[in-house]
């Protein structure tokens, strides 16, 4: 690695003065996890970090905010992963967090870093996409609220421009009877990056005291990331969910569509039509363990 | 390498006070073996995989190896060598010689530092806890089953 010049800024508004929207070598720093590899292999070479863990308590902190939660963009994975607000909202974040990497990383990965960097592989993103979440964005330009659909165009892109800064995370307050699941497929150990990674919802009318009316999936989301080029929804599934009975038939149907409408890229990992069976197979478990 | 891109930097190393002046893209992991001569924390992967580079920051486990020595700054740390008080082993490297839990030892003082944040937050772990702590950390020598017998006894050690 080579030297840089490091800031450490003390309020939000300085670290986004020192951010420069034209100098792709300038960039926040938060965790160091990802940025750290990434230099190590020369990938990235930065003239000027700015460090955010002197910020005056902003960006930290994970709050309640009616019914759902306010994520600090510093909030470490450990902190998310360890927090009974977290689990009360959305558990299947929870879960997510105890295999994401190991306890090392996550005691100092923060949860804005995690998002910023834009890797499909990352398990976090699907997760945050089909729970409705949305990322606060500051820059010298005042701020505004991008949803997690639209954060990650491709490897390592985001949809942030380079003086932005993530500030926080907004998870809605979840609807009573939301089903939600996050099923990681990994080629080697529980903990490895995804080779897919598939997250679900869904929700059902309340069928009330009218046993003879079947339950039916009144709204449903599937989020599809790792083996494709950027964390993508998939509206084929969920349509072929939305108005169904949530049964082993239904969800064979869903998991079908989705590996017909996924675009896999091969690697490593495996290859396009290996992950696109992986895609339909986990597809399906998700469904199922999330009912 | 001009003044911006130099710090100085002052912490807790084993409950002393020090300082350094240190490269902004020096990890911490460098700055321990070359400035203070502590071999402990050593780099095996270099990619936060391994846990070799294991130390605790403010009792928390890091991979040093992903760590600048310049976040370090008005820190406390602690490296496998702040363990032992008085020449007495710490009750979690006991447990390890103990039970043998490692073979050619590489890998161990990032063990017994994973362990040391295991027990302070869960004095009783159970199996599950164990490995969900230290699936993070590879023993090439794959003493993993003693490795675990020696973190029950750590806890009982911890507890007497
Ligand atoms: C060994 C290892 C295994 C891993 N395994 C997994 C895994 O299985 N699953 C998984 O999901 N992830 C995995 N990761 C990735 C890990 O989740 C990320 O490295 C981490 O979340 C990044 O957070 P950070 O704070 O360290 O980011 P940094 O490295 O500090 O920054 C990452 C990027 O985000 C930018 N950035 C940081 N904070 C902000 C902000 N507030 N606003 C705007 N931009 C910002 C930086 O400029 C940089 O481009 C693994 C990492 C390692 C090292
Ligand atoms: S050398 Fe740091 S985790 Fe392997
Ligand atoms: S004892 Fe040899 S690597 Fe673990």
């Amino acid at each position: 690695m080579k030297s840089f010049e490091l800031v450490e800024p003390a309020t939000i508004d300085e670290a986004v003065a020192l951010l420069e929207p034209d100098d792709p070598g300038v960039r926040a720093i938060a965790g160091a996890t990802a940025l750290v590899p990434m230099m190590k292999a020369r990938l990235f070479q930065p003239t000027r970090l700015v460090s955010l863990r002197r910020l005056d308590g902003a960006l930290r902190g994970v709050h309640e905010h009616e019914g759902g939660l306010r994520l600090g963009a510093l909030a470490t994975l450990t902190e998310l992963e360890r927090s009974s607000r977290v689990r009360a909202v959305a558990p299947v974040m929870s879960r997510a967090l105890r295999t994401l990497s190991n306890v090392r990383i996550r005691n100092v990965a923060t949860l804005g870093g995690h998002l910023a960097h834009g890797d499909p592989h990352m398990d976090l993103p699907p997760v945050l996409m089909t729970l409705g979440a949305r990322v606060r964005a500051v820059s010298r330009r005042g701020e505004r609220w991008i949803d997690l659909n639209d954060l990650v165009l491709g490897y390592y892109q985001t949809t942030m421009a380079a003086d932005e800064l993530i500030a926080e995370v907004h998870v809605p307050a979840q609807p009573t009877g939301a089903r939600t699941w996050y099923e990681k497929f990994t080629a080697l150990s529980a903990d490895d990056w995804p080779t897919v990674g598939v997250a679900v919802w869904y929700r059902t009318d309340a069928a009330g005291s009218d046993t003879t009316r079947p339950t039916v999936m009144t709204e449903a989301r599937v989020a599809v990331s790792a083996a494709t080029e950027r964390p993508v929804r998939v509206p084929a599934a969920e349509s072929a969910l939305t108005g169904a009975a949530p049964d082993d038939a239904t969800f064979r149907k869903a998991a079908d569509a989705a590996a017909d409408a996924v675009e896999p890229l091969a690697d490593l990992r495996g290859s396009a039509a290996y992950k696109r069976e992986m895609i339909r197979v986990h597809v399906r478990r998700a469904l199922e363990r999330a009912r | 390498m001009s003044a911006r891109h130099e710090r100085a930097v002052a912490f807790t190393l084993n409950g002393r006070r020090v300082g350094a002046t240190v490269a902004t893209h020096e990890t911490i992991l460098e700055v321990l073996q070359r400035e203070f001569g502590l071999f402990g924390a050593r780099e095996s992967c270099g990619q936060g995989l391994c846990g070799c580079c294991t130390l605790l920051v403010n009792g928390t486990a890091v991979s040093g190896c992903l760590y600048f020595a310049a976040f370090a700054d008005g820190a406390e740390l602690t490296t496998v060598e702040g363990l032992a008080k008085n020449g007495e082993l710490h009750p979690i490297q006991r447990a390890f010689v103990e039970k043998s839990g490692f073979q050619c030892g590489f890998c161990t003082p990032g063990f017994i530092l994973m362990t040391k944040e295991l027990l302070s937050r869960h004095p009783q772990p159970t199996e599950d806890e164990i490995r969900h702590y230290l699936s993070g950390n590879l023993c090439r020598c794959a003493a993993y089953p003693d490795i675990i017998a020696a973190v029950k006894r750590a806890a009982e050690l911890m507890r007497a």
